[in-house]
């Protein structure tokens, strides 16, 4: 391929920061699946309400006080949807809870057409983060003048400090060991005396408290009107799909793929287009339950 | 022996159906509705019927149905402006063409089961919803559709107005007659064994898969027929016809209707057309969120649907006069 | 002559068979004073689409997107038809400045106007639904709206088959008046074609005959006709074109084509998008520092040929300050009929109207006026009496209706962002740069191909 090492990089950036953001949507995502086993087709939803949140506080308030506020207020968000709809569902099929969340989706989504309008409101980048890093300056092999905007990389460590955070969380608190039995054998642990259900109701908060991260940093990127959530939901959906339902790792692998296919796919608008699906049917097909999904879930 | 006793109790509910539906053009005006859409009615009922062939007989839920619909619309639409403008022709061809990429697809994604059928069908779905609006926009006319054909004519008679309603309204009694004796059969018992257990069912020795493959791809030929029809009725195809909307649209109709009861999902898409295009107009620019409420009530209090609610009143009804 | 002709227009749904037009026009020659210019017209005149009118009121139908990405501006588009309706019965508006103008303030042909509205979901299946729900149940004579070339194109073919005539609303692909024209469909707004001889022009004087370009280009009819005609006039003054990619119709984040345009060496990124992937690809190209940039030795330049006010303000103003492209119209015109039309759309509404609102309205008015020249809701008579209409006084200066592929023939706009502290209102995002003459950019129909067909429907 004639590709010079700039456009090489350029690309590659791309890749990651267009992968960033499927991440943060999709992190959520299958937290609450892999946990709770629910498939919550409203995810895009409650990323909709973060973004119209984090806009509507930063033009009257400020950026700080949004990313002070955004992300408690979708926890408290998801808490009460958790309470009262999420979890008469958790004995439902599958599909019902698709068509339920999905339903769910729509009805959120037309609420926040209803109150702000369908038109694009714009969410500007704080002054801190706005401009361009001249990256030349930085990697020496570059040739003459290399430059990305500075809230995009911002996004792109903002991603890998949550998904960090979502690992630390599981892995090295007793919160997260509990949570790690229970998606193995919740009834095990009810014999045991330990409250599975609030602590899933707290995951199903973590989850959309992400989806309220997502929408601080990701708002600027992906503006603000009422589509963003279901235009963001079937690639994200597809991303942990791919990566295999409840696994974090294979999110945030499959998310980079995608991100980087499209990146490097974008010259050809033949393939660019369908590059989505394309990986989505190869893995699916070849690797029945994803790339790093656990054997037996949902196979 | 089938005496006509017999058949009229074997056959009574597609009877009550081919009653309501020839008299449509009669009774739907009294309530809003108009010509356009009950023929638009007549070939949703047949799309669902066949959905519910696989959804409500073996459990799999397809994302991408619209694949098999839009695909059969494109054909028709093609084959009308380029080779005849009689139907049967291009309905045969349309119907042919997506049964084979339904067979294809069919073989690679029926390996899975879940939500990984779903979204492999949807994968599909929207690969030839990106490829119609992008490399095949020469034959696909891309985002302004197909546009074009003559008015199609079957043989000598011009499909416009009542004649196409009535064409659409027969095709949907007889396939809706077909999916009941599909029903009825050994092999739709085997395929309602698959929803059941599918694991017990391969251990008595009988191959699952043979039947899936099946269900799906009558299912695919219903939308198929659909699709082809939607061209009859209307000379024209959107790529919307291959988009998740309409496949969700497909899954929706079946859920409020109420799954596996080939009868309910043909309730669901009258029920959703109807509201879409007639309610819709006194509810203005809040009709979605409206339905989507409406969607969810369903789901959460109603999981079987319009039927549920009619099984629920009849036996209210019955234990009455019991008690009495 | 008068009462043979309103019980002409008046008569039953039976419609005119031959026969009754025969006892007619037997009648008429015996009994009216004028026979031959009565059966002139009687012989025409059968049932067509709706035709004839029964009652005293006469119903269009207004076909707008209120779901969906272009709500919106579907909200627009109906308060100007509202408006459109409100004059034609009670006069007031654009019927005080349009001329020639038969219109009375007393209805069309003395009926009163009545309307019934539709959702087009920007979705063509679910428009043609809607649109039949408006002919074939509540008998409307003309149907119009719609905010996407697609939808248009949709809807002018069903009404042409169904013999409705099709105002179109806000769709600016050259194929609606080109490869897809058709006898019962009209535009008013205007096109991409338009859009690249009006603003090319324009770009030379203020960045110079020596540019190279880059487009990005959504991936369907109107992004093609709009890149073509944007490289066909940018290359006749100079420009070269360095690289054009299609971007699909779905994508939100333009981030990987834009690095390609970083890694080119144009000095000049044309967008050819349009709602909210014109919002994100040029918030993305800002986010690029793509306007604060230095290529060739010459500043960088964004150009996004079809502008919008919502499309300006979903952008924000610190965004498009200083970007060149192009409108139909805009509520700063100085001229009488815009004028009177800002006047009393913000007097009804209490904001100025959009241009997708002028056109609607315009379009409205017009349709109207067609039917009083023609004396009849006959829809052969009155397509005729819209082609080749030469009208003032409802804004861009001096129009031709083209009666060869139903194109409205007018002045452009050259318009260019304000920045955030030139803004006197909410409504206010563009300065117009320039009224570009009807006459240079009038076109010979002949190269975009297509048939307006038959005046009666197959």
């Amino acid at each position: 391929m004639d590709m010079t090492l700039n456009a090489f990089t350029l690309s590659l950036l791309t890749g990651l920061q267009l992968g960033s953001i499927y991440v943060l949507i999709a992190l959520g995502l299958t937290l609450i699946f892999g946990t709770l086993g629910v498939v919550n087709f409203a995810h895009g939803a409650l990323y909709l309400i973060a973004i119209y949140l984090a806009v509507s506080i930063n033009n009257a308030l400020g950026f700080g006080l949004a990313l002070i506020l955004v992300p408690p207020i979708l926890f408290v968000i998801g808490i009460l949807l958790e309470r009262g709809l999420i979890q008469r569902f958790y004995n439902r099929p599958h599909t019902d809870q698709i068509l339920v969340t999905f339903g769910l989706a729509i009805v959120l989504q037309e609420l926040l057409k209803w109150i702000f309008g369908a038109n694009n409101i714009p969410f500007a980048i704080p002054s801190w983060g706005n401009g361009i890093i001249m990256l030349h300056d930085y990697l020496p092999f570059l040739e003459g003048f290399v430059v990305y905007p500075k809230w995009r990389l911002i996004l792109v460590v903002v991603s890998i400090v949550t998904v960090a955070a979502v690992f630390a969380l599981l892995h090295l608190t007793r919160f997260g060991l509990v949570i790690r039995a229970g998606m193995r054998d919740a009834e095990m642990l009810q014999f045991m005396g330990v409250n599975i259900n609030r602590r899933f109701m707290i995951v199903f908060g973590l989850g959309a408290m992400i989806a309220g991260i997502a929408g601080v940093f990701g708002g600027p990127v992906t503006q603000v009107s009422p589509e963003v959530g279901m235009q963001l939901l079937v690639p994200s959906f597809l991303i942990v799909v791919i990566g295999g339902m409840g696994s974090l790792g294979g999110a945030v692998l499959a998310g980079i793929l995608i991100g980087m296919a499209q990146s490097f796919t974008a010259p050809y608008i033949y393939i660019n287009t369908i590059i989505i699906y394309l990986i989505t049917v190869i893995i699916l097909l070849v690797r029945p339950r994803g790339l790093l999904g656990a054997k037996g879930v949902f196979e | 022996m089938i005496t006509q006793q017999n058949f009229w109790q074997h056959n009574k509910a597609v009877l009550m159906f081919a009653l309501v539906a020839l008299t449509m053009p009669l009774w739907f005006p009294l309530i809003g509705g108009y010509s356009g859409l009950d023929t638009k009615i007549m070939i949703f009922c047949i799309f669902v019927v066949g959905f519910d062939i696989l959804l409500g007989f073996t459990g799999y839920l397809s994302f991408g149905h619209a694949a098999f619909f839009g695909i059969s619309a494109y054909t028709t639409g093609i084959m009308l402006k380029n080779f005849s403008d009689n139907i049967i022709p291009a309905i045969i061809v349309a119907v042919a063409a997506a049964t084979l990429v339904a067979l294809i697809i069919g073989l690679l994604t029926l390996k899975r089961t879940g939500i990984y059928f779903s979204i492999l069908t949807l994968a599909f779905a929207e690969m030839f919803d990106s490829m119609a609006m992008s490399m095949l926009q020469k034959w696909t006319g891309g985002e302004n559709g197909l546009t074009g054909m003559p008015t199609p004519m079957l043989f000598d008679l011009k499909m416009q107005g009542d004649t196409v309603f009535y064409f659409c309204a027969l095709m949907a009694i007889l396939l809706y007659y077909l999916a009941k004796r599909i029903e009825r059969s050994p092999v739709g018992l085997m395929m309602k064994a698959i929803k059941c257990n599918q694991t017990r069912l391969e251990y008595t020795g009988i191959n699952a898969r043979k039947y899936k493959l099946l269900a799906f791809v009558l299912s695919a030929m219903y939308a198929a027929v659909a699709g082809s029809l939607m061209v009859v009725y209307e000379p024209f195809v959107g790529h919307e016809f291959l988009g998740w909307h309409q496949s969700g649209e497909i899954v929706i109709m079946s859920v409020i209707g109420g799954v596996g009861t080939l009868v309910g999902p043909m309730l669901g898409a009258g029920f959703m057309l109807y509201f879409e295009n007639v309610l819709s107009v006194s509810l203005g620019e809040q009709w979605l969120l409206v339905l989507g409420v409406i969607f969810m009530v369903v789901v959460i209090f109603m999981p079987g649907g319009f039927m549920e609610a009619v099984a629920r009143l009849k036996k209210r009804f019955f234990t009455t006069i019991d008690g009495e | 002559m008068t009462d043979v002709k309103s019980e002409k227009t008046n008569h039953t749904a039976a419609g005119w068979s031959r026969r009754d037009v025969l006892k007619a026009t037997s009648v008429g020659a015996v009994s009216a004073a004028t026979p031959m210019f009565f059966t002139q017209n009687a012989w025409a005149e059968e049932a067509i689409g709706n035709y004839p009118v029964k009652g005293s009121e006469v119903v269009l139908g207004f076909n707008v997107p209120q779901t969906g990405a272009y709500a919106d501006e579907g909200a627009d588009e109906l308060r100007a038809y509202k408006l459109a309706v409100k004059h034609l019965n009670n006069g007031g508006g654009m019927l005080d400045t349009l001329k020639p103008s038969k219109l009375t303030g007393n209805g069309i042909l003395g009926k009163k106007v009545t309307y019934v509205t539709g959702d087009t979901q920007t979705n063509a299946d679910a428009s043609r639904t809607s649109a039949r729900r408006m002919i074939e149940r509540d008998k409307v004579i003309m149907v119009t709206g719609g905010s996407s070339s697609g939808i248009a194109i949709a809807q002018q073919y069903l009404c042409n088959e169904l013999g409705i005539i099709f105002m179109c609303g806000l769709t600016h692909s050259n194929d609606t008046t080109g490869k897809d024209k058709q006898r019962y469909g009209f535009r008013h707004f205007f096109n991409a074609h338009m859009t690249g001889k009006a603003l090319s022009p324009v770009l030379s004087n203020e960045y110079g005959k020596d540019r190279r370009a880059f487009h990005l280009t959504a991936d369907y009819s109107w992004g093609h006709t709009q890149q073509e005609s944007m490289q066909e006039f940018t290359e006749k003054e100079g420009w070269s074109t360095e690289g054009n990619i299609m971007t699909p119709l779905k994508t939100t984040d333009f981030s990987q084509y834009l690095s390609q345009v970083l890694n080119s060496d144009a000095d000049v990124l044309i967008l050819n998008h349009y709602g909210a992937n014109m919002v994100n690809s040029l918030t993305n190209a800002v986010n690029f520092g793509m306007r604060d940039m230095q290529k060739n030795g010459k500043n960088l330049e964004v150009v996004v040929p079809l502008y919008s006010r919502l499309m300006a303000k979903g952008a924000g103003s610190a965004n498009i300050d200083g970007v060149l492209g192009t409108s139909g119209w805009n509520w700063a015109l100085e001229d009488e009929g815009s004028k009177v039309f800002v006047k009393a759309f913000s007097d009804e509404y209490g904001f100025p109207p959009s241009q997708a609102a002028h056109t609607c309205y315009v379009q409205t008015l017009l349709y109207a006026n067609a039917c009083e020249m023609a004396g009849t809701f006959y829809p052969p008579e009155v397509i005729k009496a819209l082609e080749d209409f030469e009208f003032t006084g409802a804004g861009n200066g001096p129009t031709l209706y083209r009666g060869s592929d139903h194109q409205c023939i007018k002045d452009i706009l050259v318009m260019q962002g304000k920045s955030p502290s030139a803004r006197t209102s909410d409504f206010d995002y563009l300065q117009i740069v320039d009224q570009v003459a009807a006459k240079t950019v009038d076109y010979d129909p002949a190269i975009f191909g297509g048939e307006l067909g038959p005046y009666v429907p197959a």
